[in-house]
């Protein structure tokens, strides 16, 4: 078992650390700036190997021998797992046609016997038991990682020469998150919502919530694909990977590409009318209810408490 | 210059199985459609052909299709739910010599956004996926510039020369409605249906999402820091409560807790 | 330029109403395109949830084999409410769950879905995602087409039926409605609740298809309204109808009026661990006869809600029946009319005689005071304290008092409700009126 780790410029995707402990600390970095990519307390035994910028058809053609090389060598590499990440996506099917192997993709479990993949936009999860060697990507998030204590072993792997042609995109320029989604990724307290929240005035309320117990919001895919919301405030797989302290999710169902970028929070408060969503079931506290209604109850509450403030100040 | 934009017939309405009511195309899906057809203003003596692999009963968002402006619209007939290499193989087949393919970036049930990148290795494509942009303008001088969300708030500007396979999401465009005339006209166009795959559907146990237990850190302490550590992370269901509450009652809930928490 | 589309007829919104007039029109052959905005027809219509389709034995016989109902109605209850008590009239029919069947419970999307689908059946051309947005006219005012959301999206015809629901836009351009008062509609809210079939079976005391058509008096939080319950197989039409001043009036939003009649202790073991899968509202034209628009406009006709044809006698609430009838009509008349060659307003008259001679009218004449009377605040706020104490006492064991006459009781509770006689006589003869 190999987690295989696309990096670009050494910085690593989301997930890398949890595909890696899900491997037992075994990684083959691949990418730009694999000499900085910073391994202790992820893997126990990285090998490295520097391919230049993304290029999902090139890496491919560059990884296959080095992976069938690997395999000679007696080296484990009968389950590949690359994080679902963008990038990681990008790549495992390709590789596993390369390989000739069937794909698993977005794994909330990885093991020999078992693989567990989520399905339906995560409301289901299909339990499928491979033959043989397989490439899988396993959603980030979905195992929260393990630490590593101890030395990390690093070697480095050479190319193979190919001769394979490959046609690529060209990669122009990276762009950072820009300052309002830094703001979601750093925030300390988060209010997200959710489909269940039904005009895309509720996020001018639920921002107005958010900033009134000195959160930010932020919000699933369903609503930044509506538009309501920009998409620097989408949090999860491909959107903003945050790691709060409290989070309140007001009517998200929790499929596992939005709960993947939570990170690990130490309270979650949920409102859903669904008590039995993955959202409520990994929630400290669940409340069925109507989001809408809850939420203009709370500025309502919020704003009594306001006035109260202020007479108390007046008097 | 030879577009095709793949559709997947799906169920909308996560409470309904796929029938002719309640399912469609996502709304990727529809972007990319949109996308290939304003693409195709920018190149001379360009079709735009949409293909979809699935039932009989696909054939009226075909039809759709046409009537929204596409060159010719073909079914790849398949009715069980294949793997995504399956699909795409079935796709490749009638897609060589397509110059760009362009997909939703994800199905709404399989969700796996792998059939594109399948569809570019089978087709000896670029690929640039989950685009949150297309420049259009570029499409005149080429290579086609586009942005492509990558993880951490992160994006990235690429250029892609042909041939390629894009993914869009659902907000990249918003497909164009369409005319009365040919809406009505489409109707009495026969989907011309090729042979699908005979492949089987891959086996698997469905069970609803349960969020998978978190792993624990190596122990640390004695024993009884280990109880306390299993009771405390482990306990998604150990000291989760569940509540029904009517909004007054649950706002006045969240508040408190937020206080016994000390936020 | 795309060439003109012209048909026979038009048919705006595939509810009920619609689906009868254009398979009406299409069976006598003409051309008809019957254009609906949801995705399918039914997809975003609502209503409380029973159909009583005896209409349908003339334009679809033998209906009950396919339709797509969910139970035959065999047991309806009268309930009426106080915050501790409930007294409750309760029919039972075997007759009722056979052949030709009365009444029976209904998903819209379904029910609409297949009406609709009948009519295709019989050469309509149904479009749907397709919205009208306004009427064309020629030069002397007459409507010969609409126009719709679509790019090139006008249409042409020698007739328009507007079947378009409640706050009918076409009507209203057309000018066949007066002014509008927030007086004539109530607002009706409800939850669709999610249990298994033999919860329901067990709790409502019916087996296989049979179904349950509980109307409630009282139980809605003191706005004037009443409330719903109807079983599906495997889910619960829980609501509330309200009317539309008093709700603002209150303060109290609907949903919470609906959370307070499921938490009566009358209701709630009925409707426990039920999952809420749905919730929904719509408005309903309560005023009957006295906001009904003019019926015909040289080269259009109004059916259904669109003309206000729904019959929503406070505990009666009959607008599928209607609809259907009215639509059937409609499509009867215009194709009387495209016959003789006249779709004026003159052409098209034989709409409301057929109304006029049939229940479509007679009933609303019939019941014309009744929205009114059930609606008033001493039925809405005294009458249903009066019933239950009245029954309570006649039925409490006051040992060693001797049992008290009922005209005492009846009496004594009058006069605790705080009801005179004289409204009270007056509202009985209004009652026997209405409903004798
Ligand atoms: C490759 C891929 C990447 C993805 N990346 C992301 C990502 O980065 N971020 C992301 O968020 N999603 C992502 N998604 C989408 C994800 O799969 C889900 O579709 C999405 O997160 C669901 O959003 P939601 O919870 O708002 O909507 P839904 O799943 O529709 O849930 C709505 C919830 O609201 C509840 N509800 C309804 N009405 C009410 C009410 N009145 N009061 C209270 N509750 C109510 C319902 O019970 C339900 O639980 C991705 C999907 C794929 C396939
Ligand atoms: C809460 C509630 C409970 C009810 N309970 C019952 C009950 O239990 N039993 C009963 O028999 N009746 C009941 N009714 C009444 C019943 O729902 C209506 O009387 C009936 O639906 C009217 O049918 P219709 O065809 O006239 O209009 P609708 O059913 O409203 O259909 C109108 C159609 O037109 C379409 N449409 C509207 N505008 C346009 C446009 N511009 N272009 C294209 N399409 C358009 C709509 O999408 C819709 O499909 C209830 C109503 C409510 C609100
Ligand atoms: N059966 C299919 N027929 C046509 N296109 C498909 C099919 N399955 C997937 N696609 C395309 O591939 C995209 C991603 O799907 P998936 O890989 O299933 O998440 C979809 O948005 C479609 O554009």
């Amino acid at each position: 078992m190999i987690a295989l780790i696309p990096v670009r410029d050494g910085v690593l995707p989301a997930g890398a650390a949890e595909t890696i402990s899900e491997c037992h600390g075994f990684a083959l970095i691949a990418g730009s700036g694999t000499d900085d990519v910073v391994l202790e307390g992820i893997a126990a035994t990285a090998l490295l190997v520097e391919l230049g910028s993304f290029a999902p058809a090139g890496w491919t053609a560059a990884l296959t021998p080095i992976l069938r090389q690997l395999a000679e060598q007696d080296v484990d590499t009968d389950i590949v797992v690359l994080p679902h990440s963008p990038d990681g996506r990008d790549l495992a099917p390709r590789l596993a046609l390369a390989l000739d192997r069937p794909l698993m993709s977005g794994a909330t479990e990885v093991s020999a016997h078992r693989v567990r993949v989520a399905r339906r936009g995560g409301l289901e999860l299909h339990e499928q038991r491979p033959i043989g060697p397989f490439v899988a990507t396993l959603q980030p998030g979905a195992r929260g990682p393990v630490t590593h204590d101890g030395q990390t072993a690093v070697a480095r792997i050479d190319l193979v020469a190919t001769s394979t042609a490959t046609h690529d995109a060209h990669v122009v320029e990276v762009l950072p998150p820009d300052v309002q989604t830094m703001d979601l990724s750093e925030a300390r307290r988060i209010v997200g919502g959710g489909a269940g929240l039904d005009t895309a005035e509720r996020f001018a309320q639920l921002d107005r919530f958010a900033a009134a117990i000195g959160g930010v919001m932020g919000a699933t895919r369903v609503i930044t694909d509506r538009s309501w919301v920009h998409h620097n405030r989408q949090i999860g797989t491909t959107g903003v990977v945050v790691d709060p302290v409290l989070y309140l999710a007001f009517g998200i169902s929790g499929a596992v590409q939005h709960t993947s970028g939570l990170g690990h929070p130490d309270h979650i408060i949920s409102v859903n009318t669904e008590p039995h969503c993955p959202m409520m079931a990994m929630s400290d506290l669940a409340i069925v209810a109507d989001a809408n209604q809850t939420l203009e109850e709370l500025l309502a509450l919020l704003e009594e408490a306001d006035d109260r403030a202020r007479e108390d100040a007046d008097a | 210059m030879r577009i095709a934009v793949c559709w997947k017939w799906v169920s909308l309405d996560r409470d309904h199985d796929v029938d002719e009511r309640w399912a469609g195309v996502s709304a990727a899906d529809e972007a990319a459609l949109e996308i290939a057809l304003l693409l195709r203003d920018a190149f001379d003596d360009c079709d735009v052909e949409v293909i979809c692999l699935g039932p009989k009963d696909a054939d009226d968002v075909l039809r759709s299709a046409l009537a929204v402006g596409a060159t010719s619209a073909r079914r790849i007939d398949a009715s069980a739910e294949l793997d995504g290499h399956t699909v795409s193989a079935a796709l490749a087949d009638h897609l060589h010599g397509a110059d760009l393919v362009v997909c939703g970036d994800y199905s709404i049930d399989r969700g796996t956004g792998s059939v594109p990148v399948f569809l570019a290795a089978e087709l000896g494509a670029a690929q640039a996926l989950g685009l949150i942009d297309v420049d259009l303008a570029s499409a005149a001088t080429m290579p086609l510039r586009v942005v492509r969300r990558l993880d951490g708030g992160r994006r990235e500007l690429l250029d892609v020369s042909l041939p390629a396979v894009l993914s869009v999401e659902g907000s990249v465009a918003r497909l164009r409605r369409a005319p009365l005339a040919a809406s009505l006209a489409s109707r009495s166009i026969a989907i011309a249906a090729v042979p699908g795959p005979h492949g089987r559907p891959a086996e698997a146990e469905v069970h609803p999402y349960r969020p998978r237990a978190r792993t624990l850190p190596a122990p640390t302490g004695g024993p009884l820091t280990r109880v306390r550590e299993i009771l405390d992370i482990g306990g998604d269901d150990g000291h989760a409560e569940t509540v029904t509450l009517d909004p007054p009652a649950a706002a006045g809930r969240i508040l408190d807790q937020l206080r016994e928490w000390g936020y | 330029m795309p060439e003109q589309t012209t048909v026979d007829a038009i048919v705006v919104g595939a509810g009920p109403a619609g689906s009868a007039a254009a398979t009406v029109l299409a069976r006598h052959g003409y051309s008809v395109i019957l254009l609906e905005r949801g995705s399918f027809p039914g997809s975003k219509n609502m209503y409380g949830g029973v159909v009583y389709p005896r209409i349908l034995d003339q334009l679809h016989p033998e209906w009950w084999l396919e339709a797509p109902i969910q139970r035959w109605v065999t047991r309806r209850s009268t309930m009426v409410l106080t915050d501790t008590q409930a007294v409750t009239v309760d029919f039972r029919s075997t007759d009722w769950g056979a052949p030709p069947y009365n009444g029976a419970t209904a998903y819209r999307p379904d029910w609409d879905h297949w009406l609709a689908g009948k009519a295709e059946a019989d050469g309509a051309l149904l479009v749907c995602s397709t919205t009208a947005t306004g009427l064309l006219r020629d030069g002397s005012g007459r409507v010969v087409g609409v126009t719709t959301d679509r790019p090139d999206g006008d249409l042409h015809a020698r007739v328009v039926i507007a079947c378009d629901g409640v706050n009918s836009f076409l009507a209203k351009e057309a000018g066949l409605y007066g002014e509008v008062d927030a007086a004539n509609y109530t607002l009706g809210v409800k939850e669709t609740i999610a249990l298994p079939k033999d919860v329901i079976d067990e709790r409502f005391a019916v087996r296989g298809r049979d179904g349950v058509d509980i109307e409630i008096l009282g139980g809605t939080s003191g706005v004037n309204g009443g409330g719903f319950i109807y079983t599906n197989l495997d889910t619960l039409s829980v609501g509330v109808v309200l009317k539309l001043p008093k709700l603002g009036a209150q303060k109290l939003r609907p949903e919470q009026i609906i959370a307070n009649l499921k938490a009566h202790p009358a209701i709630a073991p009925l409707v426990e661990g039920g999952e809420i899968k749905e919730y929904s509202a719509h408005v309903i034209p309560e005023a009957g006869l006295s906001m009904m628009p003019t019926m015909t406009a040289d080269g259009m006709l109004v059916a259904g809600d669109a003309a206000a044809m729904c019959l929503a006698a406070g505990i009666w609430l009959e607008g599928v029946n209607f609809a259907m009838a009215s639509g059937m009509y409609a499509g009867e008349a215009a194709a009387e009319a495209l016959e003789a060659g006249d779709t004026s307003a003159g052409g098209l008259a034989g709409y409301e005689r057929r109304l006029n001679d049939t229940f479509v009218l007679r009933d609303h004449r019939k019941l014309h005071r009744a929205p009114a009377l059930v609606l008033s605040d001493r039925v809405q706020h005294r009458y249903p304290a009066m019933i239950a104490n009245t029954v309570e006492r006649m039925f409490r064991v006051d040992n060693p008092s001797p049992k008290p006459g009922l005209r005492r009781i009846l009496n004594e509770e009058r006069k605790r409700a705080g009801v005179r006689i004289r409204d009270l006589a007056k509202d009985t003869l209004d009652g026997l009126r209405t409903f004798g």
